[in-house]
């Protein structure tokens, strides 16, 4: 039995799970609500609660910009947080293949501490399983949450009204572009980095502006496009992009050139779409810009009651035309 | 918008002369008209046709069938350019192989197809060589590190295609051609020019950025009303007169001109590239001895008019019913420079 490595053994139950567990997990995730029971006893919050659940299997595991199990964190705080809920308690399950290096556990482990402690996320919950070599891909985590809704909070996707204004919170398609440039497939190099990034404190920001937030969302699989046509298709309203308002890294612009891609369309880990009316839309902004991680942020575009469903562009010709639909697999073009 | 762009959008939006037929022959040119809402712009006289630019769109059904054939029959690792995987075959596309068990795998660049042989010494892997002057030099490249590496399991399935003799079975297609920037930075201006002076063929060499696009329309139009053939080089950032030898050399080292089958156009004269023979064995068709294998185009799908400039993608009977980007019938709507796409995906 290799000491360096997850093995079969460690998914059993017995000592050896319990070693894993200690050098592991109990390390990283210590706090008072971590027991040994059966089930986590959490004290009752004032508000409404919030939960999410959400499985993460990013290929490679580490990635510049963080790891999966930074991502197995931001992207569970992330879906509360658009809800207006302060994130309290995640669980997390772990599927491990046979074979995974110990060292790497800890890394990953490493991170879900940091990123849980800056969330101010409590992890109280957890399993762990080992899956035999080859019936999964290196870790899968799966992680829940829960968290308590701001009084004043009630934002939705069918919230969207005319007249709001489209702000989104940085640069776009960050870690989408990462994962492409990091699972090597297509032989280019670039040193842009994820966006992964906890936004609870981005949300609260913006409820120190005004109350009146109609829609966040967190913009992951398939970007801001994806997003911009899921509001207006719940909200049955139209949405106007300005495609040069648009914050595009100089660097995702040029990897996405090389093969055809449309920022728009990759996924972020670090950036929400919100809407608001069009009055509070400056002060937002600049409130966001003062944040750790919405320093780019910027109005994108507006709603209409015109074009429900539709997603038009203002391009810099002057023309208007349609955004196309997001697409099932993203396949490089030819040239 | 600057003011270059504001003039060029002055003369193409108060032309008010002669109906004019303008045909963008590159399928990127296709894509940037459609994202920039282009034809918007157009008075009602004017028409932009889209031409056989796009490698993806004019590769024949014949070419994915051998596909298939190579990564189910002979179990190669197939690399090709991301595009073609969804393009439908007679049977199936080399999506459709996949799912029966083919290892297809999109690349980038053919080098990254020699470097997975490397890789890979007990597998055998086949590039999918497609696309115009532009992409052919680096397959050229590709079989000549793979022939100096001795490398034993990397061949090439050649569909490669040349502008010239497309042009001539384009004549008459249109009043004037947006001519493909990229293709005219490795060939040089020899061709349109001689084109221009021997058979009165208008055209113009259009860059990709807005205001490029812009100002090689705005120039057409005008050149157009005066009546005269002209050729105009409107991308000289990039394209110089003798275009780029070294990378024609590459091609003319190890690839030789042959008759190839163009989607739509048929088989058009000395318009493809293959393997020179002291390459035999880096061409898949003869590496592995290969069936003749006659592809049988779906015969509700008019992608060879839509590519003709003969009718639009709308006048086709599946066109937005059968055939969409996801459940694609025809090559046109597979890849995002292929008209039918760009049409269903920007239709208001």
């Amino acid at each position: 039995m290799n000491e360096n490595t997850v093995t079969l053994a460690h998914g059993a139950g017995g000592t050896q799970t319990n070693e894993l567990i200690d050098r592991v997990f109990k390390a990283h995730f210590a706090n008072p609500l971590f027991t040994g029971d059966d089930a986590a006893v959490l004290p009752q919050p004032a508000g409404k609660i919030a939960t999410s659940t959400d499985g993460f299997i990013v290929s490679p595991w580490k990635f510049p910009g963080g790891n999966i199990g930074k991502l197995s964190i931001c992207g569970t705080v992330n879906d509360l947080s658009c809800m207006g809920a302060r994130p309290l308690y995640l669980t997390c399950a772990f599927v491990i293949e046979e074979g995974f290096p110990l060292d790497a556990l800890e890394e990953i482990a490493a991170a879900m501490e940091k990123t849980a402690k800056e969330a101010g996320v409590r992890i109280v919950a957890g399993d762990t399983k080992v899956a035999g070599k080859g019936q999964c891909d290196g870790v899968f985590i799966n992680t829940t949450g829960i968290g308590e809704i701001l009084p004043q909070a009630n934002t939705s996707g069918t919230r969207a009204k005319p007249g709001d204004a489209v702000i989104v919170t940085g640069d776009v398609g960050r870690h989408g572009c990462t994962i492409l440039i990091a699972r090597n497939d297509f032989g280019i190099e670039s040193d842009v980095d994820s966006d992964c990034a906890p936004l609870w404190g981005t949300v609260e920001s913006l409820y120190r502006v005004t109350d009146e937030i109609h829609v966040i969302r967190d913009a992951t699989r398939g970007g801001v496009g994806t997003v911009l046509y899921e509001i207006a298709g719940q909200s049955q309203v139209g949405i106007t992009l300005n495609a040069a308002s648009v914050p595009v890294d100089p660097r995702v612009r040029g990897v996405c050139g090389m093969l055809g891609l449309d920022p728009l369309y990759l996924a972020c880990e670090g950036r929400l779409v919100i809407f608001a009316p069009q009055e509070h839309a400056e002060a937002l902004v600049a409130a966001l810009r003062a944040g750790k991680y919405s320093a780019n942020a910027a109005i994108i575009g507006k709603v209409t009651e015109e074009n429900a469903g539709k997603v038009i562009v203002e391009t810099e010709i002057g023309t208007q035309t349609v955004l196309p639909q997001p697409k099932g697999e993203l396949l490089p073009r030819i040239c | 918008m600057n003011k270059s762009m504001e003039a060029a959008r002055d003369i193409i939006t108060s032309y008010d002369g002669k109906p004019l037929r303008i045909m963008e022959v590159c399928g990127t040119h296709t894509h940037e008209i459609f994202r920039l809402g282009l034809r918007k712009l157009l008075p009602p006289q004017i028409e932009l046709i889209s031409g056989p630019g796009c490698p993806v769109c004019v590769t024949a059904v014949g070419f994915i069938d051998e596909a298939c054939w190579l990564a189910l029959e002979k179990q190669c690792i197939i690399c090709t350019f991301g595009d073609l995987i969804r393009v439908p075959g007679t049977e199936m596309s080399l999506a459709g192989a996949r799912a029966k068990g083919a290892e297809v795998k999109p690349v980038y660049s053919p080098l990254d197809a020699v470097e997975l042989a490397k890789q890979n010494p007990e597998r055998q892997v086949v590039f999918l060589a497609v696309g115009f002057e532009t992409t052919t030099p680096s397959a050229c490249l590709a079989a000549k590190q793979a022939k100096e590496a001795g490398l034993g399991n990397f061949s090439l399935l050649t569909a490669n295609k040349t502008m010239p003799n497309a042009y001539q079975a384009l004549v008459g297609a249109a009043d004037a051609f947006l001519y493909p920037g990229h293709v005219n930075a490795i060939t040089g201006n020899a061709v349109c020019r001689e084109l221009c002076e021997k058979q009165g063929v208008s055209g113009v060499v259009a860059g990709f950025t807005a205001s490029e696009l812009m100002t090689a329309l705005a120039v057409t139009i005008r050149l157009l009303g005066t009546g005269e053939p002209f050729f105009r080089n409107c991308y000289p950032r990039v394209v110089k007169d003798e275009g780029n030898p070294a990378a024609i050399r590459m091609m003319q080292e190890v690839m030789e001109p042959c008759d190839s089958e163009w989607r739509g156009l048929g088989m058009i004269p000395q318009s493809g590239m293959k393997l020179r023979a002291e390459y035999a064995g880096y061409d898949a068709r003869i590496k592995f001895n290969m069936p003749v294998i006659t592809g049988r185009p779906n015969p509700a799908c008019r992608c060879g008019e839509v590519l003709q400039g003969k009718c639009k993608p709308s006048d086709c009977k599946v066109f937005g019913k059968v055939c969409t980007p996801l459940h694609p019938v025809g090559a046109c709507m597979v890849s995002d420079e292929g008209a039918c796409s760009a049409y269903y995906q920007y239709a208001d």
